[in-house]
């Protein structure tokens, strides 16, 4: 370690699940952070929040369902995650979602909370 | 305490790839110190030596070479998502000598290094 600062990770998710790899490999990420025991929080904006709706099968077209995964956020300790509201709001989602512990957030909130990590990788 | 490491996600043909080798030549420029490139997603492209990109396009694997060379520039490169897309280190051929086969616990160890990590 370069310094005993916390260093904390925001992985921003702003793509639709299975059209691409994308999600995939935002969650590797997540994933490996996780199991160095380093901070990692994740954010769900734009078509990205399609990822936490509940109720999907990527089964019916062939896709390896890897949103299975996110049930086990908490053995990595990923306890942040965070969806944008206005992103729900504009394709008429409600706020349900295939995991637990997901904080919905106001536009404002969503940004601050984002902005306040030292890191963010974008997908 | 001025640490750096830098992510590449888009592929030799994105005109990203021209800011990131400005923005990484202008910090080893400057001195600050650069832990190492991450190359993941798409940006694994940039390692196929079977890559051509056209003699009057940006010829971004001729500027990763030469930065490698003057600073000794790390460069990752994530082998799941080169694999994926047919670059593999069973044919070591495949991929530039330059880049140093890694995974994502590589990128772990970057960011924990690392002051700043960026993406591009």
């Amino acid at each position: 370690m370069a310094n005993s600062s916390i260093k904390t990770l925001a992985i921003l998710n702003a793509k639709a699940p299975y059209a691409n790899l994308a999600g995939k490999d935002a969650l590797d990420i997540a994933l490996i952070f996780g199991s160095f025991e380093q901070t990692v929080s994740l954010f769900f904006q734009g078509d990205g929040v399609w990822q936490l709706i509940q109720g999907q099968n990527g089964s019916i077209i062939s896709i390896k369902d890897y949103l299975k995964t996110f049930a086990a956020f908490e053995f990595y300790d990923i306890e942040d995650v965070y969806v944008c509201q206005a992103s729900l709001a504009m394709r008429n989602l409600p706020a349900k979602f295939h995991i637990e512990e997901v904080q919905v957030l106001n536009q404002q909130e969503f940004a601050h909370k984002l902005t306040s990590h030292k890191t963010i990788l974008r997908f | 305490m001025n640490k750096l490491a830098v992510v590449i996600t888009t592929p030799p043909f994105s005109n990203l790839s021209v800011t990131a080798l400005d923005y990484i030549e202008t910090a080893l420029k400057a001195e600050v110190e650069l832990v190492g490139v991450f190359f993941y997603q798409d940006g694994v492209m940039h390692a196929n030596t079977n890559v051509q990109i056209a003699s009057d396009e940006f010829q971004a694997i001729s500027h990763w070479q030469r930065l490698h060379q003057a600073y000794k520039l790390p460069l990752h490169l994530c082998i799941t998502a080169a694999e994926k897309r047919g670059i593999s280190d069973e044919h070591a051929q495949n991929i530039h000598s330059i880049f140093t086969v890694s995974g994502l616990g590589e990128l772990v160890e970057l960011s924990s290094m690392a002051d700043r990590m960026v993406q591009f």
